[in-house]
């Protein structure tokens, strides 16, 4: 094994570590491979609190400056279809450097912390959102614009009285999705130095699975939370599309 | 509004529209789309510009309002060139109709028919009220007002598309072909309904059609185009079918010229005949003896209701009881409208297979009936061999 | 950071890919160059490919074969969307924990991160085949499995291509950290900055990032190649 160092470093640190912690019965993860220990579980629920919130913090600011930035970009590329093309491939680089790989890179500009991971985390969703507001914005029929061209709407009010209303539903389901990818890819800013729930999987606790489960588990309900609360979001602000013919 | 000038402007508000030598020519192209076009539409009546497809006629009724733009000459709307304004402002007071009708899918009926009268600031019950009012006028249920345009068929879509249109009391109307995409038998009823509307309130209107039927059917004045928006013939419907100008005129009108004058006749305009009338519930005596009496044109009896909304012919077996039945044994067979045009109707009748078909009025009440005997004695008469034949009356009501 | 390196640069990182540097912690015995990269590169190519094989090999007939049918689209989707929940770096640190070290162990553990793009892209894509176009090779005579293979699949393949680049991705980014548990990935650099330094630090990155555009790459190569020229007509 190349890396002898961590795991092992890891594990005599970690037993100690808990053995401390524990409240004098014998701690269950000192039972070989032992799932999820509810005990622990319940004793150490409150120290999840802070990681969540920065998680939670970290999250909302990429995803905020993600979306302005794709939003703004989309605009621009729906007015002149000749930025469409290198707009893709600039948003797409960024989507598929890995995370982690990015935020090293970026490490001699930016150091560690939070800076960095919000970078990262905001240049990762540019792509989805960026591409699903044009799909949007594409696919509202040309009847309609030349409906609304024709009757006296100003270019500026067809975009944002005609067309943005009709693109939500695409708009929104590119934010699901880069919201619920960063929510997951944030525990990775553990190595950063930048919090987070990655805090609870990384560490002293890689040999230790029910704070692992926990924080996963967190994680995932936070997401799915999300996602059901911007699904509302949509079908609350597009009553149309919810009639039913006469 | 634009300056009073009596000429150029009707009573209700709508002007005239002048082209002069105006002409399209898209770059790079062999030839202009529209080359040189000059017309005249006086204010209060519908032009149709006709033509096979590709001679123009679109690009020339966009350029009133600028969706095309004009690379030489110009377009007068009430003595005043279109050029003079900004597109967006010109484009508020200047109705559009296009044949996908367009209706914006994210706002209610209310909505989409208040969206000029927004735009150009109205207060919002202002609005709110003038789209009742048109839902009215355009024959739909006040309650639709909340609702999708997805929630409506084609044909309630278009008639919103036309209330739209009128929201803001538009000095001219223009419409790209707006039945095209109904079916057929929509298309007549908005068709007849349009004109009905027009009567009222007397726009001017840009029609644009491929269909002679229709333009003949709708014009006051059609303008038949070809290639590079060249008018061959610009006249009254009567003057098109009696008189056309040239071999291309004629080849377009079609060969069944007089078969297509019987087009220019509307069947309220001859005499028609009564039918019996009975009521449901009226003593079967009563019946009986209307029908025994010696005027009776038609000896079947023609089932109505409160209304005097026609529902079916009633046999013998229908008056055997004491009281006439709530329904007829024999169904209605095809129901005209005062407002079709003749060779409408004898096509209907002639495909319903029907002696006879109740006429209605726009309400749906019993005006009288038709039979292809009566078209014939009609057309038997002096009175349409007459060349000046007084045609191009519209309906009033 | 005890490393006798000075801070990290593009420069010194690329000596550092193809020439051993020194290092204070391992006693002065050299760190990096090529052939310690080219080490970690293959092991992180062999556990991606492994996992992204396995993955399709699961993953794309049940996909395909939901697509067709119709069915199971609530599942198929929701198995998408959890699958995009799942934070990475707990799947290794359980893997790790729970089952043990090394490829063998680790490799399901990234297919089932990829078993959700595939899936959900091969049902969509399936699904959004004309219907039109089915019913006419099912008229013509066609088997179920011809029509999978022969009409629903090539025209599903863009979908389809876009679910296995996505898989691709998730995979490689997993693999980053799967030194973690036990697997010796071009993450290893990154990993354990202090053996490596500062400049093994970016060239792990620098190195993770190329493989990464590389693949995708090369995985929209074959999907232009895969995909027919009438399709491409058609949405170019």
């Amino acid at each position: 094994m190349s890396s002898p160092f961590l795991i092992a470093a890891g594990g005599q640190v970690g037993e100690g570590f808990f053995r401390e912690r524990s409240s004098g019965t014998l701690p269950c993860q000192a039972q070989a491979s032992h799932l999820f220990c509810w005990d622990w579980a319940r004793e150490n629920i409150d120290r999840y609190g802070t990681p969540t919130v920065q998680h939670l913090e970290i999250v909302v600011l990429s995803v905020l400056i993600g979306f302005v930035i794709a939003f703004a970009l989309a605009l621009l590329a729906h007015r002149r279809r000749q930025l469409q093309p290198p707009l893709l491939a600039a948003t797409g680089v960024l989507y598929t450097i890995p995370s982690i790989a990015f935020f090293f890179l970026l490490l001699p500009v930016t150091g560690f912390g939070r800076d960095t991971a919000v970078i990262v985390l905001a240049a990762y969703t540019l792509q989805i959102i960026y591409r699903n507001t044009l799909l949007g914005l594409a696919n509202v029929p040309a009847s309609v614009k030349d409906a609304a061209r024709g009757m006296g709407f100003t270019e500026r009010q067809i975009l944002w009285k005609v067309e943005l209303p009709l693109a939500i539903p695409e708009i929104i389901a590119g934010l699901r999705v880069a919201v619920v990818s960063t929510i997951a890819i944030a525990t990775l800013v553990v190595l950063i130095s930048a919090g987070g729930l990655g805090t609870e999987m990384y560490g002293s606790n890689l040999n230790f699975p029910t704070a692992i489960i926990i924080a996963a588990a967190i994680v995932v309900l936070m997401a799915l939370a999300f996602d059901l609360a911007l699904l509302t979001t949509q079908r609350f602000l597009t009553p149309w599309r919810r009639a039913r013919p006469l | 509004m634009p300056s009073g000038e009596t000429e150029a402007q009707s009573q209700s508000g709508a002007s005239s529209v002048r082209y002069e030598e105006t002409t399209k020519q898209y770059p790079g192209a062999s030839a202009p789309a529209v080359e040189k076009l000059t017309l005249e539409v006086p204010a209060g009546e519908i032009c149709v510009l006709v033509g096979p497809s590709g001679c123009g006629k679109t690009t020339a009724m966009r350029m009133v309002n600028r969706t095309v733009e004009i690379s030489s000459g110009d377009v007068l709307v009430g003595e005043r060139s279109v050029r003079d304004r900004e597109p967006a402002q010109l484009r508020r007071e200047i109705g559009y109709v296009i044949q996908q009708i367009g209706l914006f899918p994210h706002r209610t009926i209310s909505e989409n028919i208040g969206a000029v009268p927004e735009l150009l600031g109205w207060k919002r019950d202002r609005i709110r009220a003038r789209s009742a009012e048109l839902l009215q006028l355009i024959g739909l249920d006040p309650e639709l007002g909340d609702r999708y345009p997805a929630q409506l068929s084609g044909g309630q879509q278009q008639r919103v598309g036309v209330a739209r249109a009128l929201a803001a009391d538009p000095l001219v109307m223009l419409m790209d072909e707006p039945f095209g995409a109904i079916d057929p038998i929509n298309r007549e009823r908005l068709q007849n309904e349009f004109l009905r509307l027009q009567a009222e309130i007397r726009k001017t209107v840009l029609f644009v059609t491929h269909d002679i039927d229709e333009a003949i059917k709708m014009g006051d004045r059609i303008a038949v185009m070809r290639e590079g928006g060249r008018v061959e013939q610009y006249a009254t419907p009567a003057e098109l079918l009696m008189a056309p100008a040239n071999e291309f005129v004629e080849d377009f009108v079609g060969a069944d010229r007089a078969l297509k004058r019987l087009a220019l006749m509307r069947v309220g305009d001859i005499n028609l005949w009564e039918a019996p009338l009975a009521h449901v519930g009226q003593a079967t005596g009563e019946v009986r003896a209307k029908l025994a009496a010696p005027e009776v044109e038609i000896p079947y009896p023609l089932l109505v209701d409160s209304e005097r909304r026609p529902l079916g012919w009633l046999s013998e077996r229908d008056l055997d009881g004491e009281t006439v039945p709530g329904r007829a044994d024999s169904p209605l067979g095809p129901v005209l409208d005062r407002d079709d045009v003749m060779r409408d109707a004898l096509a209907d009748l002639l495909q319903g297979e029907s002696q006879y078909a109740p006429v209605v009025d726009h309400r749906g009440r019993i005006a009288g009936v038709l039979s292809v005997e009566i078209i014939a004695e009609f057309l038997a008469s002096p009175e349409a061999k007459s060349d000046e034949h007084p045609a191009v009356e519209r309906p009033h009501e | 950071m005890s490393s006798s390196l000075p801070l990290a640069s593009v420069g010194g990182a690329i000596e550092f890919i193809f020439t051993p540097q020194e290092s204070n912690v391992t006693g002065g015995k050299k760190v990096g160059g090529f052939d310690k990269s080219a080490e970690l590169l293959v092991g992180h190519l062999e556990v991606t490919l492994l996992a992204l094989a396995l993955a399709l090999i699961v993953a794309l007939p049940i996909g395909l074969y939901l697509g067709h049918k119709g069915k199971g689209e609530l599942l198929a989707v929701g198995i998408g969307n959890a699958g995009r929940a799942i934070p990475e770096l707990a799947v290794i640190a359980l893997v790790a924990s729970l089952i043990g070290v090394g490829t063998r162990n680790v490799a399901p553990a990234l297919a089932l991160l990829g078993i959700a793009p595939i899936i959900v892209n091969a049902y969509v894509g399936v699904r959004q085949v004309d219907p039109a176009t089915v019913q006419a090779a099912r008229g013509m005579g066609m088997s179920e499995l011809g029509i999978i293979r022969k009409v629903e699949l090539p025209l599903a393949i863009p979908t389809v291509m876009g679910g296995v680049r996505g898989a691709a991705l998730v995979i490689i980014a997993t693999a980053t950290i799967a030194p973690l548990a036990g697997v010796e990935t071009l993450g290893d650099f990154i990993l354990n900055r202090n053996v490596y330094g500062e400049n093994g630090l970016l060239a792990g990155a620098i190195l993770v990032a190329l493989l990464a555009l590389t693949i995708e790459g090369l995985l929209a190569l074959l999907q232009n190649r895969l995909t027919s020229d009438g399709l491409k007509l058609k949405t170019g």
